[in-house]
């Protein structure tokens, strides 16, 4: 191992570059003797000496610098520092520099080709033994002057975090799919409240009508029973969506009903209460509105694939779309039914099937035998999906009108046997969509955009060599996967049941733990994908 | 002794017995000349002025009942605040006994938490009793304060310490623990999450010895400029990693034989095994990374399958 001939030091005033005077013990150094050379002033001055101190100017450039610290960026005033004092190489020779990040060597090492870079254990210890003797060390610096600086970088720099938020849109969609929430179960409480007050004035009405909307406006068209008359028959009609039998049934209720006579005043607050839940009423309709307007931006896939709504709750569960596209689909297919998982591993029962994506249309149109495997279908295709709209530059909703139609054929195969598209086919029949788009943009667009059109495309296409060479597509992995499930389900149809159920559970823990595997794998493409 | 009838009025004579019982033995506690020297110096004042106001005299304080519906315990409550076993901490006798710590920005509560109020007699032969303020500490809602009353022997958390904080939430606890360590110490208070971030950068601005910091403490590379050498490490994140998060950042930023506090909730960690067993595997990990246990607490009957570790980070061998 080389020695090491200098140290960095990053700290909240500046930059500190220390040469190593005196090369520490690298064999013993977990060894009491040698940790304690670092915690003594005396003895660990000497075996350093501060070459140049760069520090910041002003409070701007620190939080630049603190920034490009922490992603491991060398800031043009770390270069600075470096190039004057460190010895150019002249000759072979070579420069090794301490420092805490691995990230940050890199770049420096990008930066200074003369040097190298070292952050093993004895580098940590001498750093250690900096940041602890940092005040003593720095000479300029005044007492309290560190701490100083600390606090304000720290302010500074967890106020940009804060204000800089990656998930920007994600939480606006977070937040209307809560208030979406809150705002069904109040104003469902308050037409309860409308209906049971409007009731001792008009207690038919209830029956006649029966929904809570129409209600409510109905109370502020009739308000006084007694004024109801054949005359408003016309009017009384657009309202109940052009019913007349219904408006009929009212004008007749109202002659005859029992409720009891009401005075103006409290008529006039029946009505306010009764505008009250027809404006909210009418606001959640528009918020549910601006959701799907959300979610087509944000989540386009996911939403066509499952639904607004659901997606959004997905989201929300998650935390991120960013979130959401990490879990593993088995992780989506009982996201939302936490306890009961839970519950169900401490007493080694059976664990739940589904959780939020329960409310998606297709569960309920499957069978009660195959509710569990359409669920971890439709869960993998989420998975999919969330990743797609996660990562993707530009939002289509090619991909997620494929994978709709590749469950509804996996329901239509469970209902009466109908062979489903082939996986590989359907993603090709997707991709070639969206690539179809893109031309056909790229030549109504003037020739100038096209080569920005051109390299969207081409990484999509490498990537889809690369991964058929390794043969580790995701798309070929699952039609693998679903060739074979498709084998073992022909099979077992002709064995006996019991038989069958045996296998096919053995069969779904195969399948998940294939899923988990392969969708770490994909995890890792993406990641890469999306660092690239 | 003659004071206290005198100072209290004849408004709540009534509640004489307890009081004076109290008081007395407040008195042999803070030494008895300074205390009946105090009470002298306000009873002329005070007795004639306002009859109906509670004399407070030897530390026996007077909750600040007239200041908003939250602040101050009960109103009458007569409050004694003695010392607690850790520097810095401090414990208010009332009805029962509260944990709490002095308010580093008095006349305001950081997430609506009783204040109590309470008349130091001053150190000066004429100068008015100054006026100390205590915010309470809910062990319900700290696993800090928890732990002091499950009577962890060491908290290495004490007036003038550095403290890394990681997992501070909204920092309810950190402002507790920013009272304790004072203006001359500081908090380093890590927290990932942008939401509570917010609440723990408001929480700062108030107090100057936080430093708020919202970044991922898997990270500890991240956030290296920001912070210097530490003397204690307190750690409540939940995470199934907490072990391995708490050792990096051990090795960066804990001076050696510092101290080491990490809350561990089982269910965070294997919500299959038992708790116990969840526990000494924590306990092992730590000692990988080169944390000594020192104690395990229960966090009961506060937090369930809760524990408290303490450690010490010995970075030579043995």
């Amino acid at each position: 191992m080389a020695a090491v001939d200098y140290l960095l030091q990053e700290t909240s005033v500046g930059y500190g570059l220390y040469q190593v005077v005196q090369q520490p013990d690298t064999i013993g150094n977990r060894l009491k003797e040698v940790q304690e050379a670092t915690q003594d002033l005396a003895r660990f001055g000497k075996m350093i000496k501060l070459v140049s101190f760069a520090p910041f100017q002003g409070a701007a450039q620190a939080l630049e610098n603190a920034n490009d610290i922490s992603e491991g960026i060398a800031n043009d005033h770390l270069k600075a520092l470096l190039e004057i004092n460190l010895p150019k190489g002249g000759g072979g020779k070579r420069v090794v520099l301490g420092i805490s990040d691995k990230n940050l060597a890199s770049s420096i090492k990008a930066a200074f080709s003369s040097v190298d870079c070292e952050t093993n254990d004895v580098v940590q210890d001498l750093l250690r033994g900096l940041r602890l003797w940092a005040p003593k060390l720095l000479k300029q610096l005044q007492d309290g002057d560190m701490d100083r600086a600390q606090l304000g970088l720290g302010h500074a720099y967890s106020r940009a975090k804060v204000k800089f938020s990656v998930q920007k849109n994600d939480n606006h969609i977070i937040q209307s799919i809560a208030l979406l929430d809150t705002l069904d179960k109040d104003v469902n409480t308050f037409a309860m409240r409308v209906r049971e007050w409007y009731s001792w004035h008009f207690p038919e009405l209830v029956k006649i009508v029966n929904d809570n909307y129409l209600y409510a406006r109905l109370i502020l068209f009739i308000r006084d029973k007694n004024t109801l008359s054949n005359d408003r028959l016309h009017d009384l009609v657009a309202i109940v969506n052009d019913d007349a039998e219904i408006a009929k049934a009212i004008i007749d209720a109202a002659k005859v009903s029992m409720g009891q006579d009401i005075s103006d005043m409290d008529m006039e607050n029946i009505c306010s209460f009764a505008g009250k839940v027809v404006s909210l009423a009418d606001y959640r309709k528009s918020l549910h509105g601006y959701l799907v307007d959300k979610m087509s931006i944000v989540a386009p896939n996911l939403a066509q694939l499952i639904g607004e709504v659901v997606g959004a709750r997905l989201i929300s569960h998650a935390g991120s779309l960013t979130n959401l596209s990490k879990y593993p689909a088995s992780t989506v297919q009982i996201l939302g039914a936490e306890k009961a998982l839970f519950r169900a591993l401490k007493t080694k029962g059976n664990t739940p099937k589904y959780g939020l994506i329960y409310h998606s249309s297709f569960i309920g149109r499957a069978g009660a035998k195959n509710k569990g495997r359409i669920s971890r279908f439709l869960a993998n295709k989420c998975s999919i999906a969330s990743r797609i709209d996660s990562f993707s530059d530009s939002p289509t909703t090619k991909f997620g009108e494929a994978l709709r139609k590749q469950v509804e054929e996996r329901l239509e195969f469970y209902a009466n046997g109908t062979a489903p598209q082939k996986n590989q086919d359907a993603m090709k029949d997707a991709m070639d969509a969206v690539l179809a788009d893109i031309t056909v943009d790229a030549d109504e667009d003037n020739e100038e955009v096209d080569p920005e059109m051109a390299d969207i495309v081409k990484p999509k296409k490498s990537k889809d060599k690369k991964e058929k060479k390794k043969g580790k597509s995701k798309e070929k992995k699952e039609e693998k996967k679903e060739e074979k499930s498709d084998k073992k389900e022909k099979k077992g149809k002709k064995d006996k049941k019991d038989k069958k159920d045996k296998e096919s559970k053995k069969r779904r823990r195969d399948d998940e733990e294939g899923d988990v595997s392969e969708k770490k794998k994909s995890k890792k493409e993406k990641k890469e994908k999306s660092k690239a | 002794m003659a004071f206290t009838p005198r100072g209290r009025g004849g408004a709540r004579g009534g509640a004489t017995p307890r009081g004076g019982s109290r008081g007395g033995a407040r008195g042999g506690f803070s030494g008895g000349s300074r205390g009946g020297f105090g009470g002298g110096a306000r009873g002329t004042p005070r007795g004639g002025g306002h009859g109906g106001a509670r004399g407070g005299g030897r530390g026996r304080g007077t909750p600040r009942g007239g200041r908003g519906g939250a602040a101050g315990a009960r109103g009458g409550a007569k409050v004694v605040v003695e010392p607690h076993r850790h520097a810095g901490v401090f414990v208010a006798r009332s009805k029962e006994d509260m944990l709490v710590t002095k308010n580093l920005s008095p006349g305001e509560s950081v997430y609506g938490e009783k204040r109590i109020s309470v008349d130091t007699p001053s150190t000066d032969a004429d100068g008015a009793p100054t006026k100390t303020e205590y915010r309470v500490w809910n062990p319900f809602r700290s696993k800090l304060a928890a732990g002091i009353l499950g009577g962890l022997d060491d908290i290495f958390i004490q007036p003038g310490a550095k403290v890394l904080y990681l997992g501070a939430a909204s920092g309810t606890s950190v402002s507790h623990v920013a009272d304790i360590v004072g203006p001359t110490g500081n908090v380093y208070a890590v927290e990932f999450s942008h939401r509570s971030g917010r609440d723990l950068i408001n929480m700062a601005k108030k107090r100057t010895n936080v430093i708020p910091i919202i970044e991922d403490a898997r990270h500890p590379l991240k956030y290296r400029m920001l912070i210097g050498m530490v003397d204690a490490v307190f750690a409540d994140v939940a995470q199934p990693d907490q072990a391995r998060i708490v050792g990096l950042n051990c090795h960066l930023f804990l001076k050696d034989k510092g101290g080491v506090l990490v809350s561990v909730k089982a269910n965070c960690i294997d919500s299959t095994a038992a708790p116990e067993a969840v526990f000494a595997r924590e306990v092992q990990k730590m000692r990988e990374e080169r944390i000594k246990p020192l104690e395990q607490l229960t966090l009961e009957p506060f937090e369930r399958d809760h524990c408290m570790v303490v450690g010490r980070y010995l970075r030579s061998q043995s």
